[in-house]
């Protein structure tokens, strides 16, 4: 932290290679920071991918270097939702994948064999140091001071708002997307400055870049086009701004129509309307503004007012034309629920189910920002003050950035940026001001004394007010500047230091791996997940069906690479909900259920022994409610809840929760392993009834160490043409239950 | 018998490939093939043969002592053994002593067949010195015979004993006529419900067949039995220990002189050929059981010792790392306690990698000029004490960028050695490397050494340094003349 006050310091040094020299360091050490903040979890476990969708990302980055691009385009996979399939190549962004195969194949160029795992796992710290870079780059073109740039790129690389998402192995496609945001950014605002086609255009290739890493792409789509409009309004329009925009338009919207996951929606979701609307209103101000020079004013007027009008209906009735009759997409429902909180969770239960989709909780914004959270206002308003053209953008991107960090915690990382450049702007002004040792000289209190305003203060005040006695205004004594010098310094390590404990105890842990620690203080290292999804890898049929909730699909093409029936891509509802029902319903439902999807082995989450909360018994509920949205008379949420609306496992939970697969896959002979009748779930803190569920239609076929995966096997059909109920029962030497009607009256046999 | 003629033309080409690429620095165990009509000639006889069959470890070992007999008028060299042929590829760690001078080593064997239809095929073995007519050799034929043991029966419960199933021939299979012998079989305990008995008019001494004596059983003796003939008999024994088989070893020694730095990698793909579980897997009886650890036909821990100053151990598997395992390093041997992620229950399958480095300077020695000569360990698998089989090893040795004249001398019989450059970290040509592939190892070979001699000038050290810094200095220079150009549109403005 003290390397952007030591800049500052050498300001006042003549040659301008050695303070050249010194920010490059400043620079490359900040990266340092930044890449070396986000290794805990390599350094504390290992290098491995974390949570769920990198999972994904890193099997498709395999299947991209092993197969090569072409076959990674088309690529097809069978091997997830059993038995569609997906097209994978064609509905992802390739972004991240070919990102990190151009880095493998560039490594393999220079014969230096490094792992893709180990490149995936790191490419996130990595282009963590390009965003403070890219920071710097920004913050330069907002402020005057050279210290604000430096400051900015430090925020950037520690503040944990960014690190959530970029620490070693969340290979997620935000890790490479925010700094494509931030460098588009910064070529925007330095094509608006030169209204240069050579920004213009290489603002366009970023943005295409962004397009291919991240659907947050959208954006940018966006704010660009909200940056032109705004400065149009208030009639800053210029020959300029029009260069810069027309050519990042046709060019950005060319480049992202190449990604086939995009294809031609940037010209028809309505997400893309702005842009393309803006481009329209530039094309009109530019020639309006041409033919004004052209033509008398009074001529002008009426002409304007006719090609407004004109213009206006012209446009808005193609818009609603274009929406009605289907051209044009409507707005999609994680768009709608942008706006209005509430709406996923009654209109799409599987987006609330997410937990980064839910509005963010106030403490979040200071957990992740810490000190930044105040000094964000105050840069802002320090822009409002010069707004010059890119300050503007500042303000604007401050504004929406802020509502939608509000919206749903995922974006709280778009709003990140924007903050550490305002924050840098406002601190290293009071650093700048504090800062300078010198003291006005004594000319200054002369001019001050002449000057008839303060003649007139003398002469009407009495000499009592201490302004009046010293002309001088201002903080001069070293005593006050080294206290607000050495509070601000003291604010910058407390926010290294939250940074560091945040990011250390909050974003560290692989997810996958859980630690824990022995009596002897050792680490002793959960490794239950991997356990059971590499005994699946190794001892099972290389095309056995796993099905599971769609949380752990990635994972399980992942690591057991095995063919799954949903996974985290939540692309088709319905199929959800089917495994929702199965998992939901009584055996006999689930069973054909599970022959129809040709299931061989089910896979459920339990973390009962451990105490581990994330288990599916506490997901279930979401697993209810998405199957009730597609089968409303079969599966009803109100049925897991007893009479008195508790969600409730133990002797009074419900009939139906008792007979539900998932309830029966959980607690299956789990009572055994207690004395009788003392079998305790952990999670829920709630005795188990004295006796345990039995299962007919699947037997366990696997069980981890700490009993948190637990893998069933679905059993064939009975030889002997029997249900699977009768079967059980007559292994286990029950008698045949009569049955209690005959199917007719008796015939005598005549022959 | 099509599959048996179809694995031998595999192995038969197999060798010929060997053959055909190699730096011969030594006589290959390669197969002769001799003319259809070919049968052993009949100049030898076994006048006393005692054979004894160890079945202590996961495969059958099998040691005959036999004192052959010139019944020629010319001296002889060559003793034909022979074996079934679906037997012969199980064959391994087959040498052959002299009983009353083990130390002069191993003669030279090889394999030989005269009918790609018959299901004979024999080994071959050269006497150093031709035996005189009517003089007499003692010969300690030693070979372990692996996937012999097959699990009877063949699903069994979690925590059921696990009984195996041995076959072979009560008289031992013999190109000559025997006049005396018999076979001793080893059990690991006295726990045999199954074995065939022989009417007792077989024995010479026409008692029961076979004789028992705690956990040896004796089959014979047996007089004058012709050639090639044979008697099946089975045995059935306890034998509640995983039967390890490791159906592929990859093991990488990597050798370098900068960092002066050993470093080994092995790679297995194991699987446990023991009785398949009758259930699925509970983990309930497993947790009860391992309170007590009693025997199991699980695989729960594998003991990899190490030369002593092995360093940087690190255990994974294709999703990362294991985090059970535990090193203990130590003054006579570094012990890695490797668990495996789960207990290998019959038929489970587990691969996993290893590594570690070490010292150079304890395996490395200067010869004269600038010749060097590397000793290490052939094999350096997990010690279990119920053995481990390897159905292939095939191991590198990675010599530095520029070693040339590479020699190499094993007493571990190799069945292909080639010598290619392998390419990585910063490499410009590449790195000499040394590959060996042997069939059928099994872990009593662990002690067997590998020694290599190759030339490396100590000007080939200097490649590297030199292209790096070549490298980065061409960098700059592109980098400084992107940098003077000029790509902006129309006339500079002039401030």
């Amino acid at each position: 932290m003290a390397a952007p006050e030591e800049g500052q310091f050498l300001k006042q040094a003549n040659s301008q290679s050695t303070r050249g020299l010194l920010r490059v360091i400043i620079l490359c050490l900040i990266a340092g920071a930044a890449i070396s903040s986000r290794l805990f979890s390599v350094i504390r476990f290992e290098s491995i991918i974390h949570e769920f969708d990198p999972w994904f990302n890193f099997r498709a980055t395999k299947y991209l270097v092993q197969n090569g691009f072409y076959s990674f385009w088309d690529w097809f996979d069978d091997r997830t939702w059993h038995p569609l399939g997906r097209v994978t190549g064609g509905t992802l962004y390739p972004g991240l994948m070919v990102t990190s195969g151009a880095i493998y194949h560039f490594l393999r160029f220079l014969s230096l064999p490094v792992d893709i795992r180990n490149i995936c796992v790191l490419l996130a710290p990595g282009f963590s140091g390009l965003t403070a870079f890219a920071t710097y780059l920004l913050t330069n073109e907002m402020a005057s001071s050279p210290s604000a740039g430096l400051l900015a790129a430090a925020f950037m690389g520690i503040t944990p708002g960014y690190i959530s998402r970029s620490v070693a192995g969340s290979y997620d496609n935000e890790a490479i997307a925010i700094f494509l945001l931030v460098f588009t950014f910064y070529l925007w605002i330095k094509a608006v400055k030169l209204g240069s086609i050579f920004w213009g255009a290489l603002t366009a290739l970023f943005y295409g870049y962004m397009v291919s890493a991240w659907g947050g792409y959208v954006f940018i789509t966006n704010l660009l086009p909200l940056h032109a409009f705004v400065l149009i309004c208030m009639g800053r329009y210029s020959p300029r701004l029009y260069v810069s925009y027309t050519s990042w338009f046709a060019l950005g919207t060319l480049a992202s129509m190449q990604i086939p996951f995009v294809g031609f929606l940037p010209i028809r979701s309505s997400e893309h309307m702005s842009a393309l609307g803006v481009f329209g209103l530039i094309q009109l101000v530019g020639g309006v503004d041409f033919i004004r020079a052209q033509l008398p004013s009074k001529q002008f007027q009426t002409l304007l007012r006719t090609l407004i009008l004109v213009i206006f209906v012209v446009a808005f009735g193609g818009l609603v034309l274009l929406t009605v009759s289907g051209v044009i997409a409507p707005w999609s429902g994680r768009f709608y629920s942008l706006w209005d909180t509430g709406y996923a969770k009654i209109h799409i239960p599987i987006i609330a189910s997410v937990s980064e989709h839910q509005p963010t909780a106030w403490p979040a914004f200071f957990f992740d920002l810490s000190m930044m959270i105040w000094l964000f206002p105050a840069g802002v308003y320090m822009c409002f003050r010069t707004l010059s053209d890119e300050q503007v953008f500042v303000v604007i991107y401050a504004v929406l950035a802020s509502y939608f960090a509000g919206v749903m915690v995922r974006l709280m990382l778009t709003l990140t940026p924007i903050v550490c450049v305002a924050s840098a702007i406002a601190f290293s002004q009071i650093l700048d001001t504090y800062l300078n040792l010198k003291s006005p000289k004594v000319d200054v209190k002369e001019n001050a004394s002449s000057e008839p305003a303060k003649v007139v203060a003398a002469a009407v005040l009495p000499d009592g007010l201490r302004s009046t006695r010293n002309p001088l205004v201002g903080i001069y004594s070293y005593a006050s500047k080294l206290t607000v010098v050495g509070s601000a310094s003291i604010y910058l390590m407390l926010f290294v230091l939250h940074c560091t404990w945040v990011t250390s105890n909050a974003y560290s842990s692989p997810s996958v791996v859980l630690a824990s620690r022995l009596p002897d203080g050792s680490q002793h290292i959960i490794d239950d997940y991997r356990e059971a999804y590499y005994w699946l890898r190794q001892n099972t049929a290389d095309n056995a069906k796993i099905m599971s909730w769609w949380d752990y699909g990635y994972q399980i093409g992942g690591m057991a690479d095995r063919p799954t029936l949903v996974d985290n891509n939540t692309w088709n509802n319905t199929h959800i909900a089917t495994v929702g029902k199965a998992m939901s319903s009584r055996e006999e439902v689930s069973y054909p259920i599970m022959r129809q999807h040709e299931v061989d082995y089910v896979l459920v989450v339990f973390g009962g022994l451990l105490g581990y909360s994330g288990d599916d018994i506490n997901k279930f509920l979401w697993m209810v409610r998405i199957a009730e949205g597609i089968w409303p008379d079969e599966v009803k949420e109100r049925s897991f809840f007893t009479p008195r609306g508790e969600y409730r496992i133990d002797d009074e939970a419900t009939p139906t929760m008792r007979n539900s697969l998932m309830y029966k896959m959980s607690y299956y002979n789990y009572n055994s392993l207690f004395p009788a009748g003392q079998a305790q779930d952990r999670v829920r803190n709630s005795r188990l009834p004295a006796e345990g569920p039995q299962l007919s239609t699947i037997e366990e076929a696997f069980t981890s160490e700490n009993w948190i995966i637990r893998i069933y096997k679905v059993k064939d059909l009975d030889n002997f043409g029997r249900d699977h109920q009768s079967a059980v029962s007559f292994d286990k030497g029950h008698k045949k239950k009569r049955a209690t009607k005959r199917k007719g009256p008796r015939v005598l046999r005549v022959e | 018998m099509r599959s048996v003629s179809f694995v031998s033309s595999c192995l038969a080409a197999l060798s010929s490939f060997a053959v055909a690429e190699l730096n011969l620095s030594q006589p290959l165990l390669s197969r002769q093939v001799l003319s259809s009509s070919f049968r052993p000639p009949p100049v030898f006889k076994n006048a006393h043969l005692v054979r004894m069959t160890n079945l202590d470890k996961a495969y059958a070992r099998e040691t005959i002592n036999v004192i052959i007999e010139n019944i020629d008028n010319k001296p002889q060299t060559k003793y034909y053994l022979p074996f079934d042929a679906s037997l012969i590829s199980k064959v391994g760690g087959f040498e052959v002593k002299d009983k009353k001078a083990p130390e002069k080593g191993p003669f030279k064997v090889e394999i030989v067949e005269y009918d790609t239809e018959s299901s004979t095929e024999f080994y071959l073995i050269h006497l150093p010195t031709p035996l005189a007519a009517r003089g007499q050799q003692t010969l300690s034929i030693t070979y372990s015979i692996l996937s012999s043991l097959s699990p009877v029966p063949a699903s069994i419960g979690q925590t059921d004993k696990q009984y195996v199933q041995y076959t072979f021939s009560a008289y031992t299979p013999s190109a000559y006529e025997t006049e005396k012998q018999k076979t001793k079989i080893k059990f690991p305990n006295s726990d045999v419900p199954d074995y065939t008995t022989l009417p007792a008019d077989l024995n010479a001494e026409n008692k029961a067949d076979p004789q028992k004596q705690g956990s040896t059983f004796t089959y014979g003796p047996y007089h004058n039995i012709p050639a090639g003939a044979q008697q099946s008999v089975s045995v059935r024994y306890e034998f509640t220990k995983p039967l390890t088989h490791a159906s592929l070893l990859e093991r990488d020694i990597e050798v370098s002189h900068w960092g002066g730095n050993l470093a080994s990698e092995e790679r297995y793909w194991l699987v446990n050929k023991g009785a398949s579980l009758k259930n699925h897997f509970s983990r309930v009886e497993w947790q009860k059981s391992s309170y007590m650890s009693p025997p199991t036909s699980a695989l729960k821990i594998l003991n990899l010792p190490l030369h002593p100053g092995a360093l940087n151990p690190y255990f994974t598997d294709d999703i990362g790392n294991v985090s059970t395992s535990r090193f203990r390093p130590g003054k006579k041997e570094a012990l890695l306690e490797l668990r495996p992620r789960y207990p290998i229950f019959g038929g489970w399958k587990y691969s996993f990698r290893v590594g570690w480095d070490a010292d150079l300077s304890s395996y490395l020695r200067k010869l004269k000029g600038d010749s060097y000569v590397l000793k290490v360990p052939f094999l350096e698998g997990p010690r279990i004490g119920e053995g481990l089989e390897y159905a292939r090893v095939n191991l590198r040795v990675i010599l530095p960028e520029g070693a040339a004249n590479v020699k190499y001398s094993t007493t571990v019989p190799i069945i292909a050695s080639t010598t290619t450059l392998h390419k990585t970290f910063l490499d410009t040509v590449g790195r000499t490397s040394l590959s060996l592939s042997a069939i059928n190892v099994v872990d009593d070979l662990r002690d067997r050494e590998l020694i290599v001699t190759y030339d490396y000038p100590w000007t080939a050290g200097l490649r590297k340094p030199i292209v790096i810094t070549l490298g980065v200095f061409s960098l700059f220079a592109v980098v400084f003349v992107i940098g003077t150009l000029d790509t902006s549109i129309g006339k500079k403005k002039t401030a």
